[in-house]
């Protein structure tokens, strides 16, 4: 009953197999992890010693994962019990002090070099760089706002345009609860804590459009929080910040799409159903003639029923003046006011009081 | 049916092998404190945060801690500490009088430190409200407070046993085990004491 | 029906005597006197908050109805005495009280030792063999109901946009889902099957402090129906996630206090649970029984409830901070105040890290059980593998902070932190290649149990790899606080606990009920979860790099293939769970008898018979040798007196016959 289970002597045999196996199976398993596209397009700098950073790890990590799967493979393979050895014990073995020793060295050189390595990249990316650029990030339930110094002044916007190839300091704040800063493009997050200024730097190095995300649960918004970065040529960038100036001596900064002035006549309809800036008013409240039934904010239908253009005006610019009964306070952002402009709050405000009535 | 009457001449579990020294009670209560001074433990990582890290003004700009005040607390409560274990040494001797004794006046040495405390609060002038300080203050000395009441119920109990004439010289653990958990209040006092008051 | 004991049921004194009538019902310690004792606590809480209020001059009622503050106050005092007077109620101080006041106390007559029906299972026992069933029930109930809603999170996730409920709905049900499974199912469910093996491993009739271990039990159902019922809550359930940051959770509805308070019983039963086992660990050892003797899992509940009696109070202090400035206008995560926000993380990850290792070192043990057994072999290196488990408990402590990699803290603490969490590879590194070992020329005996134990070591490696990427810091910069998140966790704590959860629950079935579970269906179980479990959780790892944030209720349309793809894997995960329960349920009413040590296992636990005597054992055996010396000859681990051995053998025959 015993021949088929070898002595000891076998041991080599066994090993020389497995290594083989092993080395097949890691050279597959890296080939694949490294064909896999993992990240997003990369726009800034940062992001290629991070995902350098990253493919060295998949290539350490495959051979640890492939070796812990192949030898428990193997051994199920091998040493299952056949019929008939259902009383048979193995090998009494305790224990290899010199094996021990090397399985608790090697990996912890491994990971010695590997932090070293990460220590390295994190250097590198943080780094100060000369000629940056201050851009003030400010989070709050739930939209992002960002402020460029402009001469003794700031300019807001809600959109984030960058000019190529210009280093940038971001300092995150938060107005309320934690919100965390992260352009996925970029591999740059950090946290927006309130009473605090934290930072992230980034340079970003490809022209396009990408995300914004916040990263941090900040309540019920959370997932539509939301914005857009625009990386452009520096003349654009410049352009830009005149036409922000501009505006900004105008009227408030502007919501939503490509960062121009305020549009001369406002459809307010579409404000309220896409456009408006965090989060489209529709989206949470129902309301019959702009077809929403969106349930997060009170039925305007019935709220608002037969009130005045005032107290419509204070429940857009002051949600929590006025509470509908069941619902929470703070849920709103409180944001609007200066996210739309004067000309669309009013015609919002005309438009809710009209087909309210 | 033999397991039935295996059973018969088994009306209990076996007797449990002592594999340690310590008394099972005791080490309980031991661990119990290592679990306690984990709390107080994190409210001074709060105190840590907000009084060192932040580098604010201790206390809050125009707050006065009244030193002279918890000094004498201080003082009773450590007292109450020789008490009890006078008290315990009486047990341990078979004086009965002493026990009882040693009991009460740790048991109204430490009533005395609660109301002084409470007292203290009524006459401190500020409220947690008011700073992120006030409410260390009261955070720690109120935690503080919450284990001297909990002590207190112990040794209430422990007064009663024995004006009802438990303990023996040899049986006194009842005494003994509260007795290290109103040391550990003491202790932890002091500690609360020289880092919200003195330092 | 059930686990029947076999001595002879005394029926006599067991049931609460029917003569007393119902007057005595209400007074004599039970349900019903609990019921009555909740109803009490509330209306002390409300008088409480009233009378308070009217002191202070607050508003109580307007417009002829109760103030929201008014109802808010009651609730959530209702929540800290309602538990406690339920407890009261329930019986769990009556002796407590007697001994405190000197009365005479009932002396200790056992009559609430053993089960001989499942009712027996619903009322308060102090045996740690029911209380240990107690403990897996309802720690499976409690499963059921977080993956339940773990179905509905990923229904809702099936598409982009909203199908099923809202944003606010959305961030309720993960945050119960996780609560639930981490504190109601994870480290409770540990804590039972220790509870059941642990005191016959090391050759003790009972815990050192039973009336202690029920209460721990009893507070379990407290913590999770509070969980369960921030639903019904006045503004939703808790939202904040199983992490509760502030500010969020102290400025949020009253459901956020469900889990305030729910987390405080919870960790009340783990810290008495986790003194009760190092004092019953150390204490009450069989003679010969030396540290160098037990078995590892005895090893990881020792290292376990270290940690936990260390960490388990940094959480609810946590908790306490939250509860004094979310209801006394305290101002601890004020900043405007002079009060700091990071500080909650600091305090909440000093636990909450430490506990991961709370929800993974029980597995371990459990793990070098199995697969020392089920391969006929000693566990190799076994002081390294009990050194090992202190060195990740020392480690544990040294490596919160990897959690606030991108909260803003100052950033040289991340470097430090970095290195410590990489180097708690090297330890679990020594455990993963020691089972390796283990397997090497084993006999292996390729049944359920063992198959969630191969199972675990494969997943729980891949969760533990992806944790070390995490660890490295700019890794962690792009990823954190995304699905890459979602994927190691549940690696480690699907694949990694669970694992061990059902490796356990199966192997200690026979001895638990007495009856053998069905291997097929068993195997079934195992290839299905396997299979489901890797097309739910591997795909997370990508679409997490790719950029999917965590706590989402909608995103972009780039993710919506694969995320239909994990929902539908998902279903099948949660049906492979209707197997497992089948198998269970059938099994305990109607399997096979079991012998005493179906699995020629050498630990003491099996050489009683199946389920144990009530008091384990007629007499504590001595303890001669090592736990695993499989493959050595006449090889003897604990030597039985006659009558126990005797027993053990010739009390099946009897029972079968009853049968
Ligand atoms: C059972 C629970 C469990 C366990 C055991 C672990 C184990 C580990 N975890 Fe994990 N972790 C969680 C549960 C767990 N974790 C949870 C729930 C969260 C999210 C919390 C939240 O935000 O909600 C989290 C989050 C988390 C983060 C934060 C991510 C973020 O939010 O940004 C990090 C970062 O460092 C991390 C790292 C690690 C590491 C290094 C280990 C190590 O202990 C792993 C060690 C094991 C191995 C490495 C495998 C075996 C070893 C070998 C085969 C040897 C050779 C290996 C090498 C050389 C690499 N974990
Ligand atoms: C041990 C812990 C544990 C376990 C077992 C699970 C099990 C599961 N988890 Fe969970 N999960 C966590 C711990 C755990 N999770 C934690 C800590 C978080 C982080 C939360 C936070 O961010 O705060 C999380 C978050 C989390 C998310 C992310 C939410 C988000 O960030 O937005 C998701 C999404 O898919 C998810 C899914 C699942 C699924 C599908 C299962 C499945 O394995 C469940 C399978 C089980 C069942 C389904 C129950 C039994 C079956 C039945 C009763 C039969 C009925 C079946 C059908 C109707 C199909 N979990
Ligand atoms: Cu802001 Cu999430
Ligand atoms: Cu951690």
């Amino acid at each position: 009953m015993n021949g088929e289970r070898q002595s000891a002597r076998d041991a080599p045999v066994h090993v020389a197999r497995l290594v083989t196996i092993g080395i097949i199976a890691s050279a597959l398993g890296i080939v694949l992890a490294l064909l896999i596209n993992w990240f997003p397009v990369s726009a800034a700098k940062q992001a290629k010693p991070i995902d350098t950073l990253w493919d060295v790890l998949l290539i350490v990590s495959v051979p640890v994962f492939v070796l812990v799967t192949t030898v428990v493979l193997y051994s199920v393979y091998r040493w299952r019990m056949r019929p008939g050895e259902e009383l048979l014990d193995g090998p009494p073995i305790h224990g290899n002090t010199r094996l021990e020793i090397v399985w608790t060295a090697l990996p912890a050189i491994l990971l010695v070099a590997l932090c070293s390595y990460a220590y390295a990249v994190l250097h590198d990316i943080e780094e100060a760089k000369a000629d940056t650029m201050e851009v003030r990030v400010v989070g709050e339930q739930f939209a992002w706002t960002f402020f460029y110094r402009d001469g003794g002044k700031e300019l807001a916007s809600h959109d984030l345009y960058l000019p190529l190839n210009r280093p940038v300091h971001f300092t995150i704040q938060s107005k309320d609860v934690l919100h965390d800063f992260w352009v996925p493009a970029f591999r740059v997050k950090k946290d927006a804590v309130r009473g605090i200024d934290t930072d992230v730097r980034a340079t970003p190095n490809r022209i396009g459009t990408y995300p914004v995300v916040c990263a941090e649960l900040c309540g019920l918004g959370h997932a539509a929080m939301r914005s857009d970065v625009h990386v452009v040529q520096p003349q654009q960038f410049t352009a830009w910040l005149g036409k922000l100036r501009s505006g900004a001596q105008a009227a408030a900064p502007t919501g939503g799409g490509g960062g121009g002035g305020a549009k001369a006549s406002v459809d307010a309809k579409t404000l309220f159903t896409t456009s408006a800036q965090p989060v489209a008013c529709g989206s949470c409240h129902t309301l019959a003639d702009a077809g929403t039934n969106g349930t997060t904010g009170p039925d305007l239908d019935q709220v608002l029923k037969g009130k005045s253009a005032a107290f419509i005006k204070q429940s857009i610019e002051q949600p929590n003046a006025v509470i509908a009964k069941g619902y929470t306070p703070g849920i709103m952002p409180q944001n609007y006011a200066q996210s739309l402009s004067p000309a669309q709050l009013s015609a919002l405000v005309k438009y809710l009081q009209e087909v309210t009535k | 049916m033999e397991a039935a009457s295996v059973s018969a001449e088994h009306h209990g579990p076996p007797e449990a092998h002592h594999s340690s020294r310590v008394e099972p009670q005791l080490l309980g209560m031991l661990l119990f404190i290592i679990s306690e001074v984990m709390v107080f433990g994190a409210f001074f990582t709060a105190y840590f945060f907000i009084r060192v890290v932040s580098g604010d003004h201790w206390p809050a700009r125009g707050d006065e801690l009244p030193k002279l005040v918890a000094f004498v607390n201080t003082c009773i409560l450590v007292s109450s500490s020789f008490t009890i274990h006078w008290a315990l040494v009486c047990a341990r001797k078979g004086n009965r009088f002493g026990l009882q004794a040693g009991m009460l006046t740790t048991f109204l040495l430490g009533l005395t430190f609660l109301f002084i405390q409470i007292n203290e609060y009524v006459h401190i002038g500020f409220s947690p409200h008011d700073s992120a300080q006030a409410s260390v203050f009261y955070g720690l000395t109120g935690l503080h407070g919450a284990h001297v009441f909990i002590g207190l119920t112990l040794l209430a109990f422990v007064t009663i046993r024995s004006f009802r004439g438990h303990f023996t010289p040899e049986q006194h653990r009842g005494v003994e085990v509260p007795g290290i958990y109103w040391h550990f209040v003491d202790v932890m006092w002091i500690i609360v004491f020289t880092t919200v008051y003195i330092l | 029906m059930t686990a029947t004991a076999q001595h002879s049921p005394a029926s006599s004194h067991r049931s609460p005597s029917p003569t007393g009538g119902s007057r005595s019902r209400f007074r004599s310690p039970g349900h019903v006197r609990a019921l009555l004792f909740l109803v009490l606590g509330v209306l002390f809480a409300a008088a409480l908050v009233i009378a308070v209020r009217a002191l202070y001059g607050f508003p109580i009622a307007a417009d002829g109805k109760v103030t929201t503050a008014t109802q808010d106050g009651i609730l959530l005092v209702s929540l800290i005495a309602a538990p406690l007077f339920w407890l009261v109620g329930l019986g769990a101080f009556d002796y407590w009280f007697y001994w405190a006041a000197g009365r005479k106390t009932r002396p200790e007559d056992h009559s609430s030792h053993g089960a001989h029906s499942w009712r027996d299972y619903l009322r308060v026992n102090t045996d740690h063999k029911v209380i240990g069933i107690q403990y897996v029930c309802t720690s499976f109930i409690f499963m059921l109901i977080g993956g339940m809603l773990a179905m509905v999170i990923r229904a809702e996730l099936a598409a982009p946009g909203r199908q099923f409920v809202d944003a606010s709905a959305y961030n309720g049900l993960f945050s119960v889902h996780a609560s639930l499974m981490i504190f109601l199912f994870i480290i409770p469910i540990f804590a039972g099957l220790a509870n059941y093996v642990l005191p016959l491993m090391i050759g003790a009739p009972d815990m050192a402090f039973p009336r202690l271990n029920a209460l721990s039990f009893w507070m379990l159902p407290i913590a999770g129906t509070m969980m369960v019922a921030s639903f019904l809550a006045p503004g939703g359930s808790f939202a904040t996630g199983w992490t509760a940051y502030a500010p969020l959770s102290t400025d949020a509805p009253i459901g956020q206090m469900f889990f305030t308070i729910g987390v405080q019983f919870a960790g009340a039963s783990s810290i008495a649970t986790a003194l009760n086992f190092l004092v019953t660990i150390i204490t009450m050892r069989a003679p010969g029984m030396s540290f160098w003797r037990m078995p590892l899992l005895v090893w990881a509940n020792f290292s376990t409830s270290l940690l936990v009696v260390i960490a388990t109070p940094f959480i609810a202090a946590s908790q306490f901070l939250v509860l004094l400035d979310y209801a006394l206008g305290f101002n601890f995560f004020v900043p405007e105040k002079g009060g700091d926000i990071l500080m909650y993380q600091h305090v909440f990850w000093f636990y909450s890290h430490p506990a991961v290792y709370i929800m993974m070192l029980p597995g371990f043990g459990i793990v070098s059980e199995v697969l020392s057994v089920k391969s006929r072999k000693p566990i190799f290196g076994y002081r390294m593998m009990a050194f090992s488990l202190l060195a990740i408990v020392l480690l544990g402590f040294t490596v919160w902070a990897h959690h606030m990699f991108v909260s803003g803290m100052q950033g040289w603490i991340r470097v430090p932190m970095m290195i410590t969490t990489a180097i708690i590879a090297v330890p679990t590194g020594i455990k993963i290649f020691s089972w390796l070992a283990t397997l090497w020329r084993g006999v292996i005996h390729l049944d359920t149990p063992m198959l969630f134990a191969l199972g675990f070591l494969c997943m729980f490696s891949l969760g533990g790899i992806s944790g070390v990427m995490l660890a490295m810091v700019p890794v962690d910069i792009h990823v954190s606080d995304t699905y890459f998140i979602v994927a190691h966790i549940h690696y480690v704590l699907f694949g990694g606990s669970l694992f061990t959860i059902f490796a356990g629950v199966y192997y200690w079935f026979p001895k638990m009920t007495g009856r053998m579970f069905d291997d097929r269906l068993g195997k079934l179980h195992f290839w299905l979860t396997f299979v489901a479990f890797n097309a739910t959780f591997a795909p997370m790892h990508l679409i997490g790099v790719e950029g999917m944030p965590r706590r989402v209720s909608d995103y972009p349309e780039q993710f919506a293939g694969w995320n239909l793809f994990i929902s539908l894997a998902s279903f099948v995960l949660g049906l492979s769970t209707l197997v497992f329960l089948y198998n269970m349920i059938t099994s305990w009413r109607g399997g096979p008898r079991a012998p005493a040590n179906p699995w020629r296992s050498l630990t003491m636990e099996w050489q009683v018979s199946s389920p144990p005597p009530i008091f384990n054992f007629d007499k504590v055996p001595t303890v001669v040798g090592g736990p695993y010396e499989y493959g050595v000859p006449d090889a003897q681990h604990g030597i039985f007196t006659a009558p126990a051995s005797e027993e053990s053998k010739s009390s099946h025959p009897s029972r079968e016959a009853r049968a």
